[in-house]
């Protein structure tokens, strides 16, 4: 059991993305579905919170100001304490070397931009019901 | 000029700009107003669109008239992030308040704008109502509405739409990129309309759906695109060649070959990128020659080609002082990127 679920036995779910209507629409999906949200708005901040917080998983847009979503799932897979976080990417880059590069730098799975609220919770679900 | 006459325009100057300092004034606080309330409901109503989108919300809980215009705005943002059922819930708050008929009658606005504006708002609300309203402006007499239009298509994401998107591209009547931005915007779903126009009788309808089948398409579309290299159209052979490189067509390589003798140059240098990108090492000689001799695009194709294939080959051949500058300069590439 992750230190999240821990404290108050909701799951807790990071949500990083600079587009803030992308942030509202993921946040209520996750919240209406019994997750709680940790929104950030880019890099920095994406990974300052999962450190600090180390949620159960991680959603990050791949394009974000300070770090992008690539370089926070490596920075997460490099600390011990947040290797073994899952992390789904939320990326509008579906050519297969992007996909690619997300998988090498570490993300479990990933959801293409625009996306379904409805196919979003079902990953979130299949991949925290599998820990 | 008179005393009276410099007295008199001054004091209408002085009236004049006191008033528009005023109307600013006034303006001013208007807008700070709007801001103000805009602000404070802002959160609110993001939730209750994000609800209204998940289908969360009765109808009956729909807001009151007067945040109605907000939340439309809202909603219409949120359309362009979203698919699936919540782009259908969406389109049911537009339909439900009167905001899709109430676009649709002003794309016969006597303005242009007003069009422009209807035709772009249409498309972010996810209503297929208006896909035969937006297909006839595609004909409008003005440019701003056809391309406003034409977005609009491609984000509703109709095959109806394919064909006559296709047809005001290749008749300049919208703007290239943004014809074929809509198009792509449509994805696997314009394929099945698109296949056919790889058989019109216009030439440049073949070149356009050639392109874009070969964007968007798969390997199953290698067939259909590998007879299009002895399309009587050199536009329609060059984009066959490019588009089966995009696809990476292995089956297409014999007949990318045969294309490497094209009698058009620009064919020639496209069969050469396509093999180079299917990976066929077995045309490296043929590439190598006309690296050697051909005119001057097929040949910088064919020893760009022969980089990413053979670089050990390119750089071999690329020492013989006659072997011509297009194998040098790639030869040069390729070293520096590695």
């Amino acid at each position: 059991m992750s230190v999240a679920m821990a404290t108050n036995g909701t799951p807790l779910v990071l949500v990083a993305d600079d587009d803030p209507d992308i942030l509202t629409l993921v946040g209520f999906r996750l919240e209406r579905a019994g997750y709680e949200v940790l929104p950030a708005r880019d890099g920095e901040e994406a990974l300052a919170l999962a450190l600090e917080r180390q949620p159960d998983l991680a959603i990050l847009d791949v394009m974000m100001p300070k770090l992008d979503g690539y370089e926070v799932t490596q920075r997460l897979r490099d600390d011990p304490a947040t290797s073994g976080m899952p992390v789904i990417l939320l990326t509008a880059r579906v050519q297969e070397a992007d996909i690619t590069r997300g998988f090498e730098a570490g993300a479990d799975d990933y959801i293409k931009k625009p996306f379904s609220p409805q196919e979003l919770r079902a990953r979130v679900q299949a991949i925290l019901g599998r820990r | 000029m008179t005393l009276d006459a410099v007295v008199w325009t001054a004091l209408v100057l002085t009236a004049a700009g006191s008033l528009s300092v005023y109307l600013l004034a006034v303006r001013r606080l208007y807008l700070m107003r709007s801001d103000r309330r805009y602000s404070a409901g802002g959160e609110r109503l993001a939730t209750l669109a994000a609800a209204l989108a998940a289908g969360d919300l009765e109808p009956a809980n729909d807001p009151a008239q007067a945040e109605l215009e907000l939340l439309a705005e809202l909603l219409a943002r949120y359309s362009r992030q979203l698919t699936g059922e919540a782009r259908s819930n969406i389109a049911a708050f537009f339909e439900r308040h009167g905001l899709i008929a109430r676009e649709l009658a002003h794309l016969g606005h006597r303005r242009p704008w007003r069009r422009a504006r209807a035709a772009f708002l249409l498309g972010d609300m996810c209503s297929q109502q208006a896909v035969e309203p937006l297909l006839r402006a595609l004909d409008d007499p003005s440019r701003d509405v056809r391309s406003a239009a034409a977005r609009s298509l491609g984000r509703l994401g109709s095959g109806r739409a394919v064909e006559p998107l296709v047809r005001a591209l290749v008749e300049q009547r919208v703007p290239r990129a943004v014809g074929g931005h809509a198009l792509l915007t449509l994805g696997s779903e314009a394929l099945g309309p698109l296949r056919p126009l790889i058989l019109d009788t216009e030439a440049v309808v073949r070149a356009t759906a050639v392109e874009l089948v070969g964007l968007l398409g798969d390997a199953n579309d290698a067939g259909l695109l590998t007879d299009r290299l002895r399309d009587s159209a050199a536009e329609v052979r060059a984009k066959a060649a490019r588009a089966l490189g995009r696809l990476g067509a292995e089956e297409a390589t014999m007949a990318l070959r045969e294309a490497l003798g094209d009698r058009i140059g620009f064919v020639r240098a496209n069969a050469a990128i396509a093999l180079g990108l299917v990976g066929d090492r077995a045309s490296a000689p043929a590439l190598l020659e006309m690296a050697r001799s051909d005119e001057f695009d097929p040949a910088h194709a064919a020893a760009r080609a022969l980089s990413r294939l053979y670089p050990e080959l390119l750089w071999s051949a690329a020492r013989d002082s006659t072997s011509g500058p297009h194998l040098a300069e790639a030869a040069d590439l390729t070293a520096v990127a590695r």
